[in-house]
Order: structure tokens, then sequence, then C-alpha cells
């Protein structure tokens, strides 16, 4: 892709990746600790789990839903993972079995809202209560932990000096990318968050897109239950709360629309950086953990302000 | 693009971020050595009066503290990064309350790389993940949470005369504390066979979720009089609960921490007893231990804080 068409595709950005530039500017100031290799590693291995579930909430907010079960299935998916090492599966039937899990509760989510017309947020917010209680379920409430150590690589291990997980999400993004701005299942994404009715009397299978949509988005979150499984060396059935939240803020961060219709990826991938990085910096400057949360809040509402002007201001 | 809205919003968000680094960054100037305490959440008064503690000690030694916790006490991912951090602050020491006993081995084992000595307060690393791991920790300072629990059923038995139906509350699911103190508790209760605990059921050591939890149970078991929680949260929830069931005669509450709350409501007759921790004293022999520690004195293996009936 030529510089300027990227440019021109992902000038929407701009605001956000300001505000993530004047984030590490800052950082760099006022701690030596902040702009090191290993403590950018550091960040980048912390975003993993929040950025790829927020990949598949950005498919889900374009296309004008909204998948609050993200964290509740990413528990799931995580604990099947977790009893099926320890039944002795292989590993990759195990991670298999804990895609498929996440997958079907997108597609449950997805038939809900596409063929029994419920609002999403409803939908979902019941499939966060029975995926939960499933996972406290399976496992009696107890965290399974103790794997071996060709699991744990997924968390441990290193290429080319870069962590493991840091390239699954790199992957992640990629895909996600090439899939939304390259396919017509991306253009479909798109056209249904902007406009539903116009969507569907062009003949596009909008019920069926749909089910693919949220599918996507149980899938990645159980792709990152598998990295957190590995990272906590533990699948806890408590794992991911309020983790849609976090995911839902990466979102809506990177300049993506909670109306639909508006947004990218990419622009998710510097949310989820933001949010990672001001939770290391405070972290770094010792400041009280009252204070963070203020502070987070905060550039939260400024961030989204800034974008929201940038826009306004371009027009 | 001279907005006047614009340069606002650049202006306060730098401003946020250069008053919230002021305050840190006058101690990072200094080189007094830095010790970090890193508890389960700082929502809860046990783990406040673990600060206020470690706080005191570290005035005295003359060392910089920092005290960080996730907003959550379950959320095992976000300690984990806390840690990470200030693996990378290149801190002195670190003290931590773990939020998951397995689930914290991993990070141990990076500040045991990065040379940084670890202590643990309150809750003990599993032993078997951390050996698996080849993880090492300096010292645990703690209460023995199964030897309060065990005091607990006791008193509980004597103070009915060993006849009772009894309700227990538990914390999270496989949690060490939690599942200890449930232990000694059963283990306090077994001479007494008139002793039969008719429910047990997990509260999430949640004040709100005690009352709703014990609510539910009152009425499953109208015969109830007895309730142990294993925590005084849950306790004082579920006190309410009795309350509103117009049955605070009839059912004897003993609790576990001692909070200043539960204090109070010992005293006033409500509560039958609680056990005291003394999470401040956890705090403070914290700090004492990494800072000698860092000095070249070996800690015991584990450091014992006694614990004691509030009736």
């Amino acid at each position: 892709m030529k510089v300027p068409t990227f440019i021109a595709r992902h000038g929407r950005q701009a605001g956000t990746v300001a505000v993530f530039l004047m984030l590490c500017a800052v950082l760099s100031v006022l701690t030596p600790h902040f702009l090191t290799t290993s403590n950018l590693l550091n960040v980048a291995q912390q975003t993993v789990v929040n950025a790829i579930v927020a990949v598949g909430l950005t498919y889900v907010i374009l296309s004008g839903g909204i998948d609050l079960s993200v964290g509740s299935v990413l528990a799931l998916a995580g604990v099947v993972l977790g009893l099926a090492l320890e039944a002795g599966w292989p590993l990759p039937v195990a991670i298999a079995a804990c895609v498929l899990v996440g997958a079907l509760c997108g597609v449950l989510n997805g038939m809900l809202v596409a063929f029994g017309r419920l609002p999403p947020f409803i939908a979902t917010l019941g499939l966060m209560s029975i995926a939960r209680g499933a996972a406290l379920l399976v496992t009696d409430g107890r965290p399974v932990s103790g794997f071996d150590g060709s699991f744990r690589w997924l968390a441990t291990g290193e290429l080319l000096g870069v962590p493991v997980p840091v390239w699954c999400m790199l992957a992640v993004y990629v895909a996600a990318h090439v899939v939304l701005h390259r396919t017509r299942f991306g253009r479909y994404v798109f056209a249904i968050g902007g406009n539903e009715e116009a969507t569907l009397l062009s003949g596009v299978p909008v019920a069926r897109c749909k089910v693919g949509i949220y599918a996507l988005g149980g899938g990645l979150a159980a792709g990152a239950s598998v990295l957190l499984t590995a990272r906590l060396n533990s699948a806890q059935p408590i794992a991911g709360l309020n983790y849609e939240l976090d995911a839902i803020a990466a979102t809506v961060i990177g300049g993506t629309s909670l109306l639909g219709g508006q947004g990218s990826v990419f622009g998710t991938l510097v949310g989820a950086l933001i949010m990672g990085v001001l939770r290391n910096g405070l972290n770094l400057l010792g400041v009280s953990s009252f204070v963070q949360q203020v502070v987070i809040g905060a550039v939260i509402i400024a961030a989204v302000l800034l974008d929201t002007f940038f826009k306004r201001s371009r027009r | 693009m001279t907005n006047p809205f614009r340069t606002f919003l650049l202006v306060s968000l730098a401003a946020l971020l250069g008053g919230c680094g002021r305050e840190a960054a006058k101690p990072a100037s200094d080189s007094r050595p830095v010790i970090a305490l890193v508890v389960k959440t700082l929502n809860h008064p046990f783990f406040v009066d673990m600060q206020r503690g470690a706080e005191e000690a570290a005035r005295a030694a003359n060392v910089e503290l920092i005290v960080q916790a996730a907003e959550r006490e379950v959320d095992v991912e976000r300690q984990m990064q806390i840690i990470e951090n200030l693996i990378q602050r290149k801190v002195g020491a670190l003290v931590i309350a773990p939020s998951g006993s397995r689930e914290v081995v991993p990070v141990i084992v990076k500040a045991n790389r990065a040379g940084i000595p670890v202590l643990t307060v309150d809750t003990r690393v599993d032993a078997a993940a951390l050996a698996g791991a080849g993880g090492q920790v300096a010292t645990f300072i703690g209460s023995d949470n199964h030897e309060g629990g065990r005091i607990a059923g006791q008193f509980l038995a004597e103070k009915l005369g060993g006849r009772g139906r009894i309700v227990v509350l538990e914390g999270i699911p496989g949690h060490e504390t939690g599942d200890a103190r449930l232990r000694g508790f059963r283990e306090g209760i077994r001479a007494h066979p008139g002793m039969v605990v008719v429910a047990s059921q997990p509260a999430n050591w949640e004040r709100d979720q005690g009352y709703n939890v014990c609510q539910n149970l009152l009425q499953a078991h109208p015969d109830v009089n007895a309730l142990f929680a294993a925590n005084d949260l849950m306790a004082l929830g579920a006190l309410e609960a009795i309350a509103a069931a117009g049955r605070r005669r009839q059912v004897t509450v003993v609790g576990f921490d001692a909070l200043d709350e539960a204090r109070a409501a010992v005293k006033a007759g409500a509560m039958a007893g609680t056990i005291a921790q003394n999470p401040a004293l956890m705090g403070r022999t914290g700090v004492e231990r990494a800072v000698a520690l860092l000095r070249g004195e070996a800690p015991p293996v584990e450091i014992g804080v006694p614990i004691e009936l509030i009736k």
C-alpha cells in the first residue's frame, strides 16, 4: 500500500495516534524506566489479551452490534482448554476445542441477534451470565493449573527477540485488517453497520453475516484465552471479569463509532496500546492505585474528545 | 486549525499526566532503596491496614515504599502486570500478597531472573507450582488461617453448647486463604457431632453477596442458629440479612479478620466473635524483612503473625 493511501485511509486515527505518541513522550520524560526495549516489550505483552479480544469486538461494533459476553466466553474457553490439557489431549486439539467453544458461543449470540431479533445488548448480556456460569460449573469453581513446557512456550517463548504472544497479536491484526478491507465479508461488515436495511435490500445475506461476525468475536476471545492461560499457567473460571469493558474502551479510543459503520482495526490496536502504556506508566511512576483509575478514565474521555475534534476539523 | 478547544484538550491532557508524574517523580530522584508492596486490592480494610503498617516500617527504616493493587481482588492478570511493571522499574525488593497462589508463580520467576527478592504476605504461594517453575520466595509472613478457622469452630461449638445448625459463607472458590479457614473450621467442630453444617455457599468475600446469599440460605433453612463467614465483610452483610429477617436473637454469627466494624458489632453484641489477624503487623514485618534482606540478612522461611479471638 502506498503511503498516501495509508494516510488517507487511516487519517481518521490521527487523533488517537497523537494521543498515543504524546503519552509516550510524556512518560519518557517522567521516568527513565519507560523507554527501554525490555519495558516496551513488557507493555506489548500486557496489551495482547485486551488487543485480541478488542479486534473481535471491533468487527461486532462496526456492524452496529455490541458483545458483552467476550469476558465470560474467554473464561469458558480458557477452562475448556485447561481441562482438555489436563485430560492429556494433544495441544493442537485442545486449542481447537477451546476456539470452537468460543466460536459456538459467538454463533449462539449471532443467532439470537439475527434470527431471534433480540437487541445485541440483551442477547450478549444473557450469554455473559451463561458462559460464566458454565465455566464455574465445569471446573467446580476451581482454577485448572500446572501445564507442561511446550504449552507455556506460547507465553514465555521468543522469536527474533520478540515474545511469542506479541507475534500472535500482530498476526491477528494483519489478518483482521486484510479481511476487513480486502474481502466481501469485510465490506458487508461496514455495510451492515452503515445501513442495515439498505444492505439487506441489496441482497446481502445479513443474518448469516451477523452470525459470522459474532462467531469471530467469540473465537478471538477464545484465542486470547489460550495466551492468557499460558501466561498465568492457570485457567480460571473467574478470568476475564470486565474485560468486555476494556475491549470496548480500546475500540472506542481507537476511533470506531459505537453506532457502527465507521472505524478500523488499526485504530483499535492503538487504543489497546494507549490503555497498556497508561497502566504501565502509572505503575512505573508509583502513582496510587486510586489516582490511576481516575487518570485512566480521564484519558479515555480525552482521547475520544480529541479524536472527535480531529474528525470535525477536517470536515 | 488554531482552535481554542483543541489547545485546551492538549494542555489539559499534558497537565493531567504531568501532575500525577510530579507527585511520584520527586522521591524517584533520591537514592534510598525502593520496596514495593503489591496487595490484592485496596478496597478492603484488611489491605489498607497492611499498607499502613508497611508505611510505618518504611518511614522508620528510611526506605521508599510503593504500594499498588489491582482494582478487583480476583484480577490475577492485572496483579501480574503490576508486578512486571515494578520489575521494569527495578525496585529493590517485592513484598506480594498473591491474588492467586498458583497464578503468581510465573511472575515470581521473572522477578527472580531480574535479581529482585520476593517476600510473600498473607497468602502462601503454591509450593509445588513454585518448585516446578524453579522460583524462589525468600519468606512467607502471615497468620495460620487454618488455626484461625479451628479457633472459630471451637468457639462457636462452645457458645452453642455443641448443638448447632450452621450456615457457612465461603470466599472465592480456589483461594488458599479461604480454603484453609474452612478446613480449619470443619476441624474445629468435628469433636461436636451436634454441630452440623446445613449449607456452605460462596459469597466471594463481598459484603453485598454476603447479604444476598445469607438471605437465600435463611429461606432454605429456617432452623439455622449459627453462621460462620470466612471474612468479616460477608459476616457483616449476613448480619444485616439476619436482622432484616428478624432473627438476630436466634442466629449466632462468627466472622474472620476483626475489621473495626466487626469489632464494634462484637462489642454491641450483634456478632459473637471474630478472628483477629493483624494485617498491619504483616505489612510492617514484610517491609522490615525486605530491608534486612537488602542488607544481606536472610529471613527465616516462614514468619508467623499471631491470631487472636475477639469475643
